[in-house]
């Protein structure tokens, strides 16, 4: 009896789910002509959440970087936003990509700070940065100190001419964002440093003595991840119309529901915190006003999650059914042939 | 969900499936509303309810029932009576939540009005989204610098949909230079101002303290701004103790108010005067300090004596502000006052209106608003700078004793004559 393998990539539900994919993102793209003001607001907002969600599980469940700062990032996204438009003249749309670029330049002398550091002290490091950031914004006074400032109406209004098209382009640039943020993660997965990262995830040493640059591919996906980051906290805060220190670096908002939705998504896939956002959007619906009872919810909710189904709820159905919608990983067929 | 194979997954299926259906009969119960057919007004309400500002909200749920009381019969506008449905939303405290939900109360619940209350962190991302989204909105319980200026606001053309009331920074310096010259003290005054809304607005060296406090002859110390939730005053103590300050001042929140409180006792640092903003409005946190809180003063901006009467219930202050306390067995807070008085003005725009469900009718209506309230006279033609009306302040002082640990005690009435003083400033023993 002979063995011969095949590697293979993508499955026929992948294949056909990628299909789906194109077919969602087209049915996305027109939701200006389908959808309301109040659907559109509240799905530029799912798509922010998605792309935090998708570069926070980059860095965690490939990289094994576990950040609980990246609410720096996004702080530093929006005020750079702020700063360009309120005060350079810059038309938002082109603020927001600068933004992310910016965002993606200041985080590598901070990676260069925080890789000092190593797994728990890394996730605090991270933290401490962030305050570090919070609080250095919180004494420039042109940005309004810690009081913050408003982006004000004109400079909202100069990013098209009617409410409707502004609506309409940012939602564009919101799923623009996501879609990106999940290419992102998808090709640099398939690529030779996602091989790398998952190796580093599994083990640093290990790796390293198999010869894998751990320390570049780290800050590699560290700056993308950050200046992804950036440009979300851009688009956040030309939503939000108005920044402050508090706001803008805040653990709870851009971290802490991020591990959240991670968590119970399912981590070190794409697909978990696709459905993670899902689930944190319906009950955030209906569940949002019950105030305190509602964070005692979420909090239940992801421990019980973490319990029960460590790898998320979306590692619950590939256990079950082996579906992956998008094939990043690498399986091997063994194909079995009688010998004579 | 994978389908349940064991006892155990069985039983924790039943779990999922009971909470969730538990979120949803409840959600539908108190959050959803069915669209209402035409003839029916919405005006949002933003509102801390939880998180730290909670305090503020206190009375909200007292307030809301009185309002839907008395717009049971609906409101009438130019012949036809519409339903009136307020819509209330928790900031958590939180100004990108407050943002979120007054986007969610515009676009999905499609107010016809917002109203919004409670601290510059609440009020500021509220207005904003108004402004930019042309919904006529009515904000209170911020001094008007921190909610016009950080917003970006010129006073010559100020805003288009978004109007407040309240007092400025020029009344809590009145009232508190007022209170401070009934005592012999030494004219020289700690300051603690924190980097947030408030801090930066009253220690601004222009706007601020700094100025006015100057030229009445005050020598004020000001170490600089600190961060909140700081856990250790002392090199601000040592600096007003070397001076020689014997009154100190500020916009502290409550729990960094009561962390420097206690470590002025304990470092001996004894002024003779501390008049506060913002940390000693709830009687709450006087009566976490026991005996330390007594003759502490602050601004006033509302009590049960003050001489108005609800527009819209004709009760006096002090029968709404009795009201509140039997039907909670709480202690009156000044928040009451300007909580009805949002709903006050928002009925008297909305009547006045011709067409509520015109956004710039109801606009229109609001910028010409004349109205007395239950915390004076809402006036905004009459303001320092436009979209702004100001309601009158006075101070006064805690003091132990009375129907319950603390009573507030009105010192100082400089800028409004009508009220009364219940007594004049005692220095702290």
């Amino acid at each position: 009896m002979s063995l011969s393998y095949t590697v293979q990539r993508s499955t026929r539900a992948s294949q056909t789910s990628m299909s789906l994919t194109v077919v969602i993102l087209i049915i996305l793209i027109a939701a200006p002509w389908w959808a309301g003001r109040a659907e559109l607001r509240l799905m530029v907002e799912i798509f922010y959440y998605l792309a935090l969600a998708q570069m926070w599980s980059l860095l965690a469940g490939y990289g094994g970087l576990v950040s609980v700062g990246q609410q720096a990032f996004v702080g530093l996204g929006g005020y750079i936003l702020f700063a360009l438009a309120a005060f350079g003249g810059v038309h938002p749309i082109m603020a927001l990509v600068l933004a992310g670029a910016i965002t993606a330049l200041i985080a590598m002398p901070t990676a260069l700070v925080a890789f000092r550091l190593q797994g728990a002290y890394f996730a605090i490091g991270t933290w401490v940065i962030a305050e570090v950031f919070r609080l250095s914004f919180a004494q420039i006074s042109a940005l309004g100190g810690g009081s913050g400032m408003s982006l004000p109406a004109s400079i909202v209004k100069s990013i098209a001419s009617s409410r409707a098209g502004r609506e309409h382009l940012v939602y564009w640039v919101a799923l623009a964002i996501a879609v990106a943020a999940m290419a992102l993660v998808f090709f640099l997965l398939r690529s030779r440093w996602g091989l790398a990262m998952t190796a580093i995830r599994d083990s640093e040493p290990a790796s390293e003595s198999l010869g894998v640059e751990t320390y570049r591919t780290k800050f590699i996906v560290y700056v993308m991840a950050a200046g992804m980051t950036g440009l979300v906290g851009a688009l956040i805060f030309l939503q939000k119309l108005r920044i402050s220190p508090d706001a803008a670096f805040s653990v709870q908002d851009w971290t802490a529901l991020v591990i959240f939705i991670v968590v119970i998504g399912g981590i070190g896939t794409i697909e978990g915190p696709i459905l993670g956002t899902i689930i944190f959007f319906i009950l955030r619906e209906f569940a949002s006003d019950w105030g305190s009872w509602y964070l005692i919810l979420l909090g239940g909710i992801a421990v019980a999650v973490m319990l029960f189904a460590p790898k998320g709820l979306w590692g619950l159905i590939t256990a079950r059914y082996d579906v992956h919608l998008f094939p990043v990983g690498r399986r091997l067929i063994v194909n079995e042939e009688k010998s004579k | 969900m994978t389908c349940a194979k064991t006892g155990f997954i069985d039983r924790r299926t039943l779990i999922k499936t009971g909470l969730a259906s538990a979120a949803l009969t409840s959600s539908l119960s108190f959050t959803r509303r069915a669209h209402a057919a035409d003839g029916m007004i919405r005006i949002g309400f933003v509102s801390p309810k939880t998180g730290p500002l909670a305090a503020f909200a206190e009375s909200d749920e007292y307030i809301l029932a009185g309002i839907a009381a008395a717009f049971k019969e609906g409101l009438t506008i130019d012949g036809s009576t519409y339903g009136v449905e307020v819509i209330v939303k928790d900031s958590q405290s939180n100004p990108n939540r407050a943002a979120d939900v007054a986007a969610e109360l515009i676009l999905e619940d499609e107010v016809n009005l917002m109203v919004v209350s409670s601290t510059p962190e609440t009020t500021n991302p509220v207005s904003d989204q108004c402004e930019i989204n042309g919904v006529p909105c009515i904000s209170t319980v911020a001094p008007w610098q921190p909610w016009f200026f950080t917003r970006g606001g010129e006073p010559e053309t100020g805003f288009e949909y978004t109007y407040h009331f309240f007092w400025g920074l020029e009344d809590v310096i009145s009232v508190f230079t007022e209170m401070w010259g009934q005592l012999a003290t030494s004219k020289v005054v700690g300051g603690m101002f924190p980097n947030d809304g408030d801090g930066n607005a009253w220690g601004h060296p222009e706007l601020g303290f700094p100025r006015p406090l100057a030229a009445q002859g005050y020598n004020l110390i000001d170490p600089g701004r600190y961060q909140n939730l700081s856990d250790d005053f002392s090199a601000q103590i040592s600096a007003f103790k070397n001076d020689g300050a014997d009154i100190v001042t500020g916009v502290m929140i409550p729990p960094d108010f009561t962390t420097f409180w206690t470590q002025s006792r304990q470092q001996g640092f004894t002024p003779k005067i501390a008049s506060m903003g913002k940390a000693i409005l709830f009687p709450v946190v006087v009566e976490q300090l026991g005996d330390a809180g007594h003759n502490l003063s602050s601004e006033v901006w509302w009590t049960p004596n003050h001489p108005f009467a609800s527009s819209v219930t004709g009760q006096s202050a002090g029968q709404v502000a009795t009201g509140y306390t039997e039907a909670t067995g709480r202690q009156w807070t000044q928040p009451i006052g300007f909580a009805h008085a949002l709903f006050e003005v928002a009925a008297d725009a909305l009547a006045r209106s011709g067409d509520p469900t015109d956004y710039d009718k109801v606009r229109g209506a609001l910028a010409e608003t004349q109205l007395d309230t239950v915390v004076g006279r809402v006036d905004f033609s009459s303001g320092p700078v436009p979209n702004v009306s100001k309601t009158p302040l006075v101070g006064g002082q805690w003091r132990l004793g009375g129907d319950f640990k603390y009573d507030m005690v009105v010192t100082a009435n400089g800028n409004a004559s009508d009220v009364p003083t219940g007594g004049s400033m005692e220095a702290i023993s």
